[in-house]
């Protein structure tokens, strides 16, 4: 992460009259999406190591492919309407909800070492969030499957951040997360990066739309490229990412 | 609008089947204690390969293959220390469809102490099909649980890929009501799952087992696996939260059965103390 310079352009023009009035969620979700959040998102790379590795990403364009074909579907598909039922459910103190939905995220992760990320990051953000004052946040720092978007989603109930905006946030900061990654792996350079995340803003509206308006029945996705890439990760010889 | 008798009446007329099976204890042998039929789904008298008295079962489909519309259901019963070795001699066809869906559902419960081995043949999913397969396992603290789901999309010896049709193929593990494993496959013929990395690959042939048990460090003997394949393939194997994750991406379903296959034989004497005993029908 150091060394890199970050720009966020999440806030359009129409929401600009929240931050002149009293809600100050949209500086609030740019707290819960800073690179500088302490959970250490940057230590994992979520299969692109291995993906890299095998040469299956190699440039500008398959990295492009990887990490928006994995946000306008997986994360479509799964993180987004999760991310807006916990939100939910927080924001009624529907507590049987939060579990099951978030029993639902971590058991739709594939591999050990994905569990190990989403526990890692969400017991830091547990402990964050309490450390700030979030009530609802200290039960989940020892929970054994808990995933960073429970929290993420309690930290945006908490301070008022309406669900379709902490879902842009969400997949900006996981999608800032995995170009990063390939700046260091592919390598890229800066202005690629940059030009990549450029066209996700693009797409994320939309997506996000489609993710909101999910069924029940229709909500989890399995990448099993993905899956096996993270699989594979946990024995790669030489990492640069955690396992 | 319907009225609940009229829908009952149209469903009817569609092609249902569904099997419900439990599996008891008995003296020293499991039993097929409760069978129960509707439509040309069945099952053959059980065979009983193994000294421990654990009772094989082929389930068959005679008419081979399902259309839009038709709907498959089985219930699958393990009793408190009962064990079972399920498998279906044939593959399942999903053909090209005129625009109904063809549902597929299995519903496996495994009481404590039991133990179900869940090995049917692959399903094909022809081009043009609609296809909805749910296959859902609830398990509890101490059941053991061994299966896996192999699928095809098209017919890759005959030159059909998948290229149209949709596919939503559900497989969830439970134990002790909280959900353990979640897989998804959700695609249509002209989704980029089917050819990015990310996803399929471009590979036909998909593949996962899953084995639920504690004992850690499974894992390692089922790393050393290796088969020979010059096609690219990809296979790996994880471990988890009680739960072992092996998946296979290929182009060949026998190699995705081998491998598998593979796996089962060691897990099967780490976690069951016993040696796999092949149903005869995979032999033939």
């Amino acid at each position: 992460m150091v060394g890199i310079p970050v720009t966020h352009t999440l806030i359009p023009t129409k929401h600009k009259k929240m931050i002149s009035g009293r809600s100050n969620g949209s500086l609030r979700l740019m707290q819960l999406c800073s690179p500088m959040l302490p959970v250490g998102a940057y230590a994992y790379s979520q299969g692109l190591e291995f993906a890299v590795s095998s040469g299956w990403v190699n440039d500008d364009r398959s990295t492009s492919l990887w990490v928006e074909g994995l946000l306008e579907n997986s994360l479509t598909y799964l993180d987004v309407p999760l991310l807006s039922r916990l939100h939910k459910a927080w924001s009624t103190g529907d507590n049987e909800s939060v579990l099951y939905w978030n029993d639902f995220l971590y058991a739709s992760r594939d591999s050990r070492e994905l569990r190990e990320e989403e526990k890692q990051l969400a017991h830091a953000l547990a402990r964050l969030l309490d450390d700030l004052g979030v009530p609802g946040a200290v039960e989940w720092r020892g929970n054994s499957q808990a995933c960073f978007l429970t929290l993420f989603s309690l930290g945006a109930s908490y301070w008022k951040i309406p669900v379709e905006e902490a879902s842009w946030g969400y997949l900006w900061m996981w999608a800032e997360n995995q170009v990063l990654a390939a700046i260091k792996l592919v390598p890229l350079g800066q202005t690629m990066g940059q030009k990549i995340l450029s066209s996700v803003i693009e797409i994320i509206p939309e997506r996000v739309a489609t993710g909101l308006s999910l069924r029940d029945e229709e909500v989890g996705y399995t990448a099993p490229g993905q899956g096996i890439a993270s699989a594979l990760h946990e024995t790669q010889y030489t990492r640069l990412f955690r396992s | 609008m319907l009225t609940a008798r009229l829908k009952e009446n149209i469903l009817d007329a569609e092609w249902r089947a569904r099997l419900d099976l439990k599996f008891s204890k008995s003296n020293n042998r499991t039993i097929l204690s409760h069978r129960k039929h509707y439509g040309p789904l069945q099952v053959q008298k059980p065979f009983y390969p193994e000294l421990n008295g654990a009772c094989h079962v082929y389930i068959l489909h005679p008419p081979g293959g399902v259309v839009g519309g038709d709907r498959l259901n089985i219930c699958v019963d393990v009793n408190s220390k009962a064990h079972a070795l399920i498998t279906t001699p044939a593959a399942g066809k999903f053909y090209r469809s005129a625009g109904s869906v063809a549902r597929q559902e299995q519903i496996i419960k495994v009481a404590p102490k039991g133990t179900l081995e869940w090995f049917p043949s692959e399903n094909i999913i022809f081009s043009g099909a609609r296809a909805q397969i749910q296959t859902k396992i609830e398990l509890s603290h101490d059941s053991n649980f061994m299966g896996w789901e192999i699928s095809c999309l098209g017919r890759p010896a005959s030159d059909e890929y998948f290229s149209k049709g949709e596919l939503d193929q559900r497989f969830e593990v439970w134990r002790d009501g909280r959900p353990l494993r979640f897989e998804r496959l959700w695609l249509k013929g002209d989704n980029p799952i089917l050819k990015e990395k990310w996803g399929l690959q471009g590979f036909p042939v998909v593949g996962s087992m899953v084995c639920v048990n504690d004992k850690t460090g499974l894992v390692d003997s089922l790393r050393e696996i290796s088969f020979s394949s010059n096609d690219q393939e990809i296979f790996s194997a994880t471990q988890t939260d009680g739960i072992i994750i092996c998946s296979f991406l290929g182009k060949s379903v026998n190699r995705a059965r081998s491998y598998f296959i593979d796996a089962w034989k060691i897990l099967r004497q780490q976690v069951i103390g016993r040696e796999a005993v092949e149903p005869r029908i995979w032999k033939t």
